[in-house]
């Protein structure tokens, strides 16, 4: 049985297509083609039929393509079927916002036609069964069929408030209460004009109740600058409603992806919106205060977005949450204001004049350039030291504005459009998109930079006041004196004194980093990633760049202290060598990271440069690292085992020195454990470890007891050849291999 | 090279999966896309071509003022209108200049893809929307999207995304038409593009899934009996998707409103 019935839908479905292919080729078709369509609507078709048919009269209402007056004949054969939909119990939701949205087109188009024809109460009747209707599903309805309503709503709102003249021609969008003629029998001005803030009130409603409803607040911002525009009664109340809505509400709760793009749609929007309004409308009394609710919008959506999950909720609603706590601010910036710069008149202006700040004749006339150039630098620098800085950030606000309005001024009279008048706030020229403009387009166009290069046009001319500063000439500083090295050295010195100044001040990393791969090194400001950022300038900055010196260096590897004036990056390094030795025992931390970047480094080098001129590091700072806290170290510290354990790579050298230690018999112990700590979990140095106990077996003979130990477990037979006499195994361990071991 | 073999192999794929698994190709419902960046050349064409050998309709536009590519240097560009030149022109006028130049830089490989899905450029201000668009029939994606309306409207960049917007506020939204328009910020080089183009077919087909189930609940049903909140509908479920793909998609940021045209 389905599928006949699905075939011919299929098939009335590809001829309704090609019905539509003719109006589309040809608009003048429009009106008969829709009085064919309308019957497709009707409640016993197919459902898919129903949806397209909808679909088809929204459009016909609303295609540009048709000339007003049959698109009128369309709208107003659509109105019976309208409302039968609209009334219809249980309409397909699909249909059903077809239909609306159908209604909103149709709206103003029929106001037009009854206040020009009062005898047509039956249309009049039918129209606002329409609109009762709609507004009566408005309520209950789904989140997308309620959007419909929405757009409904404000093309009501459009028709029924009065116009300020600024309405675009398109599409119905002029229909406003200036169109209805007097005493006219149908249509009361007064009570449309009622209706109508009614209806914003409810529009407004969603913002009013601060609503996380992303789909909803979007859609009614974005119907709203249009009647802020173009219909003067609304925009306080309109603007009022978003300053006082807080777009960010919902940061407050667990942030889900869903969140995140809801709470970033409905700031974006929001901005966006406001954004719009005061770059159309510049002068109105309420930008001051919408800039303020964008700039904090701004900053709280950096914090919360930007602020690396911090999540911190916005302090409150962005512009306070009662009308007199902000009446309150405005007082308050007025009594801060204590200077007020008068905007610049229309005309010209002289550069003297966008600078001066008084209001007295008598200093205006004066002429600064006869006092004494020393006498003004002294003047202004007292001054400058005592003027309180909000009264020059205020000043110097005033002047930008100023500066910004005439920049933005239209000039007095239509100059020629040549690239040196059009307006050089290039940043805004896109936006700026003035389709009335056309000739101008193509020159501002060209001047337009804010894409990736310069144009091609050379710079352009500023307007008349700016023009002054290009007399002042071109000001160069004079050369920076010449840097001798022993200079630049000191500088350094100082320089990186400074680098390690911050150490002390900054906090412990309070959380864990997640460790792996893909951790990012210095990712937070705390005093490990100050630490990993010193550390790597000492062993990076200048790997590879230490010159001739270096290898000067290498030979004279004892005087490290020579070098150090040599080399930022040997500065740095003893710098950081005199940090851990501070307190050794909780910095060995710093030691070992600093350890793994030189030997990262010097491996690189051995890799990328020739033997003569690579300089290495690694081997000498550990062992310095090492004879640096080997005498303080007490038979507790673990912090030798954890410093051998930790270190990239070990050496005969290295260990030579924990050798030592086993003069004192107090740290025989600590010395033989911690290298069979290496002997147990680094088997890579387990060999060198094992010859060092070996030696410590023949060398100290207080130490024999625990060192034999050990070798009869790691090393059997070792003493056995050692034990013919305390001297005799002095000699070097036979496999003697002088090459370090690195660690897996 | 490669992207282009594997965009070939690619559409072989679709058609194929067309002509096999979905029969229905004509009948089944797809949702109509725009795409835009600032020159229409580079990352809206690219997911312009991918849109469309997915069998989407899809448009393309530009919000800059001028098409501007690369020249020999980065204070030569070469500038073009919008809406006058072709990619045709373009690539034989760069082949002129310096074939050497324009090969490497991957221009003449983008003008030559460009070329084969339309005609030139266009500029989003400059776009009529609901103007009939029976003359860009032969324009890659153009099945569907002869009304001149679309439903989702993707930028590849949050300056286009801005102008988009600012553009749909200033019209005043005649037509009473909601469209979902999203930003997905893709870097402007062609692998980028590439990979951003890759993002945007993902999207595409997720809002298109949801869209379709949604048209399958036939009837008032899916909200007169109160199952509304359960599974609701497509407007509805577009952050949540866009929410889920950004998961998938961590390096694409997208932004996300529901405007008017």
């Amino acid at each position: 049985m389905s599928t006949p019935v699905k075939l011919s839908t299929a098939e009335q479905l590809k001829q309704l297509q090609q019905a539509r292919a003719v109006v589309l080729k040809d608009p003048n078709y429009w009106s008969s083609v829709v009085a064919g369509i309308l019957p497709i609507v009707g409640p016993n078709n197919d459902v898919e039929l129903r949806r397209w048919g909808a679909d088809f009269i929204a459009e016909a209402v609303a295609t540009p393509a048709v000339p007003v007056k049959i698109k009128e004949d369309v709208c107003m054969k659509t109105l019976g079927t309208l409302r039968m939909l609209v009334e219809e119990q249980g309409l397909d939701a699909v249909v059903l916002k077809s239909a609306i949205l159908a209604a909103a087109s149709v709206y103003p188009f029929v106001i037009r036609w009854i206040a020009g024809n009062a005898h047509d109460r039956d249309s009049w009747e039918s129209i606002q069964a329409i609109k009762s209707q709609i507004l009566r599903i408005w309520e209950g309805a789904p989140p997308p069929v309620r959007i419909c309503c929405i757009k409904f709503a404000q093309r009501v709102v459009l028709a029924q408030t009065a116009s300020n003249g600024m309405d675009s021609k398109q599409a119905g969008l002029d229909v406003s209460l200036s169109i209805i003629p007097p005493n006219h029998p149908l249509l009361d001005p007064r009570q449309l004009e009622a209706e109508a803030t009614g209806l914003l009130d409810r529009m407004l409603g969603i913002l009013q109740d601060n609503s996380s409803e992303a789909l909803l607040v979007d859609a009614t911002l974005n119907t709203l600058s249009v009647l802020v525009r173009t219909r003067p009664s609304t925009s306080a109340r309109i603007l009022n409603t978003i300053l006082n809505f807080n777009p960010l509400k919902l940061a407050n709760s667990p942030m889900t992806p869903k969140t995140k793009v809801l709470v970033r749609s409905m700031e974006k929007t929001t901005r966006m919106l406001l954004i719009h309004l005061s770059k159309r409308d510049p002068n109105n009394p309420m930008t001051p205060r919408i800039q303020q609710y964008i700039e904090r919008l701004t900053r709280s959506r950096s914090e919360i977005f930007d602020g690396a999950n911090k999540k911190r909720a916005m302090a409150g609603p962005p512009d306070g949450a009662q009308d007199a706590a902000k009446r309150q601010r405005m007082g308050d910036f007025q009594v801060v204001a204590r200077i007020i710069v008068p905007p610049l008149g229309p005309g010209t202006h002289s550069l003297g004049a966008l600078f001066t700040l008084t209001d007295n004749v008598a200093l205006q006339g004066f002429d600064a350039t006869t006092v004494p150039a020393a006498l003004a630098a002294r003047i202004c620098v007292t001054a400058l030291a005592t003027v309180p800085p909000e009264l020059l950030g205020q000043a110097v606000a005033g002047i930008r504005n100023r500066m910004v309005e005439l920049t933005a001024a239209p000039p007095v009279q239509p100059p020629p459009l040549t690239a040196e008048t059009s307006p050089l706030d290039v940043e805004d020229d896109d936006d700026e998109y003035e389709p009335d403009f056309y000739a101008a387009e193509d020159t501002e166009q060209i001047l337009n930079k804010l894409d990736n290069a310069p144009a091609e046009v050379p710079q352009a001319q500023a307007p008349e006041t700016v023009d002054a500063l290009a007399t002042l000439g071109t000001f160069r500083l004079p050369p920076p004196p010449v840097l001798d090295p022993g200079l630049a050295s000191r500088v350094s010195q100082v320089a990186v004194t400074r680098v390690f100044a911050p150490l002390p001040t900054l906090e412990d990393s309070s959380r864990k980093h997640k460790s792996g791969i893909n951790r990012l090194a210095a990712s937070s400001f705390d005093r490990d990633s100050w630490l990993t950022v010193i550390i790597r300038i000492a062993t990076r900055g200048t790997a590879g760049l230490e010159d001739d010196n270096a290898t000067l260096k290498e030979e004279d590897a004892s005087s490290l202290t020579h070098k150090s004036s040599l080399s930022l990056s040997n500065a740095i390094r003893e710098s950081l060598f005199r940090y851990v030795m501070e307190d050794f025992r909780r910095r060995i931390d710093v030691a070992v990271a600093w350890l793994c970047e030189e030997w990262y480094v010097d491996q690189l080098a051995r890799r990328t440069m020739s033997e003569s001129n690579r300089s290495l590091h690694y081997e000498r700072w550990a062992v310095k690292l090492l004879d640096g806290f080997l005498p303080y170290l007490t038979p507790q510290d673990k912090v030798l085992t954890r410093f051998l354990a930790e270190i990239p790579e070990l050496s005969r050298e290295l260990l030579g020195k924990v050798k030592d230690l086993c003069r004192d018999p107090a740290t025989v112990p600590l010395a033989v454990t911690s290298l069979l700590y290496l002997v147990m979990m680094r088997p890579p140095a387990r060999e060198l470890a094992l010859d060092t106990v070996g030696e410590i077996w023949v060398e100290y003979e207080d130490a024999r007891p625990i060192a034999g130990k050990y070798l009869a477990k790691w090393r059997p037979g070792f003493m056995e050849s050692h034990g013919s006499g305390p001297g005799g195994g002095a000699a070097a361990p036979a496999q003697g291999s002088a090459q370090p071991i690195a660690a897996s | 090279m490669a992207s282009g073999v594997a965009a070939t192999a690619q559409s072989e794929a679709q058609s194929q999966t067309t002509q096999n698994g979905e029969h229905k190709d004509d009948g089944g419902f797809k949702l109509k896309f725009c795409t835009v960046c600032a020159s229409n050349q580079n990352r809206s064409m690219e997911a312009h071509l991918r849109l469309s050998q997915a069998n989407y309709p899809v448009i393309s536009f530009g919000t800059g003022s001028l098409v501007r590519l690369p020249g020999p240097t980065i204070t030569q560009p070469n500038v073009y209108q919008f809406n006058k030149t072709s990619y045709d022109s373009m690539y034989k006028e760069l082949e002129a200049k310096d074939p050497r130049l324009y090969r490497a830089n991957g221009l003449l490989n983008m003008l030559g893809r460009n070329r084969n899905v339309k005609w030139g450029p266009e500029r989003w201000q400059d776009w009529q929307v609901g103007m009939p668009r029976v003359s860009h029939a032969t324009d890659k994606g153009s099945e569907g999207t002869e009304g001149g309306l679309v439903d989702v409207v993707i930028t590849c960049e949050e300056r286009c995304w801005d102008a988009v917007i600012d553009d749909l506020l200033n019209r005043g939204s005649p037509l009473n038409r909601p469209v979902h328009v999203i930003n997905v910020d893709i870097r402007d080089n062609h692998e980028e593009a590439s990979i951003g183009g890759s993002g945007i077919l993902d999207l595409a087909n997720s809002l298109n899934a949801a869209a379709r189930e949604e048209r399958e609940k036939v009837g008032a049903a899916a909200w007169d009996a109160g199952g509304a909140a359960s599974r609701s509908s497509f407007d509805e479920r577009v952050p949540e998707i866009i929410g889920e793909w950004q998961e998938r998609w961590p390096h694409l940021p997208a932004t996300w409103t529901l405007a008017w045209f």
